[in-house]
């Protein structure tokens, strides 16, 4: 249980900058998602705070507590990473153990405690494999198993569901949510995928640049936006942005409608073509060839709808949804 | 195609036969043989067995010279590939994992022992000054430092293969810097360690020159130095040389024979992902 405070953290890599700035708090027991591109510097933001890399100014507090310059091991952290990192040469009883065996704990304590992250993690029929003798999904638990034993106060994920296939990364959203349910502890978590932020983060951290953009609820983002950046980013399909003389035209710098925000009719605001279509089965994204816009617009209408391609249809932004920047 | 394919093996199999095979023959038809006749040195066969009496002759020969011989080899070969296994595996660790200005000056050095060849009379000087000149443990630390540039570049290079996050999470786990080599790394370096071993105990127990000229003495001899034994400048007994030289090819050739699987697998590990 832990409040983490990052106090003005810059961190460059000879002349390179890739932090440039970060004022952040995340609450005791909160899921904190940082997200962003690539390069970005979500990830090396994260490995500051684990104490694998030090920042070149500014300061971390963990719990009020000053960590800047501890140790891994005295920050009270846990990690897991994207590749599992689990010891290739020990069982998978010693890999979660491990962590414990190196302190001065008693071995019957240390089995203890390993069988009981077991159980949460249903490894136990696994505990006497090696790693390689495990899929994906069951590296990843134990990989979470030996974060788990050693109690800390802040767990940090780095991109830990991305070697995973799509359908068992939807399970291990879920079961990390229960996890974080259970546990009650400070989680930060790093991913590119803005679904992932989306759906477990109780607040979404958007980097881009060695900057914050954003820091907010979810649907905070998803409805207002602070900048372009964040409402591109956040969001499926791809909010609709248009600068240029489009925007001026309508008053602003850059306008953005989400796909969903917009109505296809026979009469209305902007005439266009339908260049393609993507069934998704509940959903069609209509591509949709604007001429007054100069590009395409996506709009997400249902599922069974019976457009065909080359129909000429009228599209309206819901006057309420739209984003002026 | 395959005919061909067949024919070639066929051709190759019989020149290594050739090559390998057949002085290993020669060798051991010698040394089955009595003094007169195998001073004539014919690839025939003996007509009086006596590879037992010879056997016999061999080990007994100079107050038992050759057990002391194989005592010595064996101390220097276990000595000088234990430091090399592990202080090759530490400067590997190291020059991978660390990134300094260090690096550059301590692989340059690296190389150089490995590029530059070992000058006899200034490292005989220099056993003589520190005092090691004429010990065991001299002769030990020379192969350490003959062998350690080979064991480096090849402990590095493997070291590369292992992912970094390993370090990491062994890290965040609590591990000190020599827990993370020793409970972490080192485990994980047994392919490239078995090759190492096995062909370093061989060229160490195999060398000749080296205790030659840095291991004089009596109470230091090796086994490649006992074939001295039976060679003199008027009498030789080839039946007991040739004995000798059977005795001390026996044990390089059963470690060779027991690691061939782990050596060709710790050449090639690193290069698949596995």
């Amino acid at each position: 249980m832990a409040k983490v405070e990052l106090k003005n953290l810059h961190k460059a890599f000879g002349a390179v900058e890739v932090i440039k700035g970060v004022d952040l708090v995340v609450e005791d027991g909160e899921f904190c998602v940082f997200v962003g591109p690539s390069g970005c510097g979500k990830s090396t933001l994260l490995r500051i705070i684990a104490g694998l890399e030090d920042a070149t100014s500014g300061g971390i507090l963990i719990d009020d507590k000053d960590v800047t310059n501890l140790e891994p091991v005295d920050r009270g952290i846990a990690m897991v990473f994207q590749s599992y990192a689990l010891y290739p040469h020990l069982s998978i009883r010693d890999n979660i153990g491990f962590g414990l065996s190196l302190t001065k704990l008693p071995k019957a304590e240390v089995a203890k405690q390993v069988e009981a992250a077991a159980e949460t993690l249903q490894l136990t029929d696994y505990l006497d494999r090696k790693p390689k003798a495990l899929s994906g999904g069951q590296r990843q638990r134990v990989a979470i198993g030996r974060a788990i034993v050693r109690d800390p106060a802040v767990f940090l994920f780095d991109e830990p569901l991305s070697n995973l296939d799509a359908s068992l990364r939807g399970q291990m959203r879920i079961e990390l949510t229960d996890l974080h349910a259970k546990l009650k502890t400070t989680m930060i978590y790093v991913t590119h995928d803005q679904v992932e932020a989306m759906t477990m983060a109780d607040k979404i951290v958007v980097l881009n640049g060695g900057q914050i953009e954003q820091v907010g609820t979810p649907m905070e983002l998803y409805n207002n936006p602070a900048s372009p950046f964040v409402a591109g980013f956040i969001g499926s399909p791809k909010m609709n942005l248009f600068s240029g003389d489009i925007a001026k035209e309508l008053g602003c710098t850059t306008y953005g409608i989400r796909p969903e925000h917009i109505t296809l009719d026979s009469t209305g605001t902007w005439q266009g073509i339908v260049r393609h279509l993507e069934r998704l089965g509940a959903d069609t994204i209509v591509h949709l060839e604007v001429a007054h816009l100069g590009s395409a617009l996506l709009v997400r209408a249902q599922g069974d709808i019976e457009y065909h391609v080359g129909q000429t249809l009228y599209a309206t932004p819901q006057a309420e949804r739209e984003h002026r920047f | 195609m395959k005919r061909r394919q067949y024919v070639i093996g066929w051709i190759s199999l019989a020149v290594a036969f050739f090559l390998f095979v057949v002085p290993f023959i020669y060798i051991f038809l010698i040394a089955a043989k009595s003094a007169p006749e195998a001073s004539r040195l014919a690839f025939s066969l003996p007509t009086d067995w006596q590879l037992l009496q010879n056997l016999i002759d061999v080990v007994q020969a100079r107050n038992y010279t050759l057990l002391l011989a194989y005592f010595n080899s064996t101390l220097i070969t276990v000595g000088g590939v234990t430091l090399m296994v592990i202080f090759g595996a530490m400067v590997g660790y190291v020059l991978q994992r660390r990134n300094t200005p260090w690096n550059r000056i301590v692989f340059g050095m690296v190389m150089a022992g490995l590029i530059i060849p070992p000058a006899v009379v200034p490292t005989i000087w220099v056993l003589k000054e520190i005092g090691l000149f004429k010990t065991i443990h001299g002769m030990v630390l020379i192969q350490v430092a003959y062998g350690l540039g080979f064991s480096v570049l090849l402990y590095r290079s493997f070291i590369g293969t292992i992912p970094r996050d390993l370090d990491e999470a062994a890290r965040i786990d609590g591990a000190k810097p020599w827990q993370i080599f020793y409970k972490v790394i080192l485990p994980l370096l047994k392919p490239v360690t078995v090759t190492l071993i096995v062909v370093q105990s061989i060229t160490i127990f195999n060398d000749f020159t080296n205790p030659l000229y840095y291991l004089p003495g009596k109470k230091n001899v090796t086994v490649q130095l006992t074939l001295y034994n039976f060679q003199g400048q008027f009498t030789s007994q080839m039946n007991l040389l040739f004995m000798n030289i059977l005795l001390v090819t026996i044990p390089p050739l059963i470690v060779f024979i027991f690691f061939n699987r782990q050596i060709v697998a710790g050449m090639t590990s690193g290069a698949v992902k596995g």
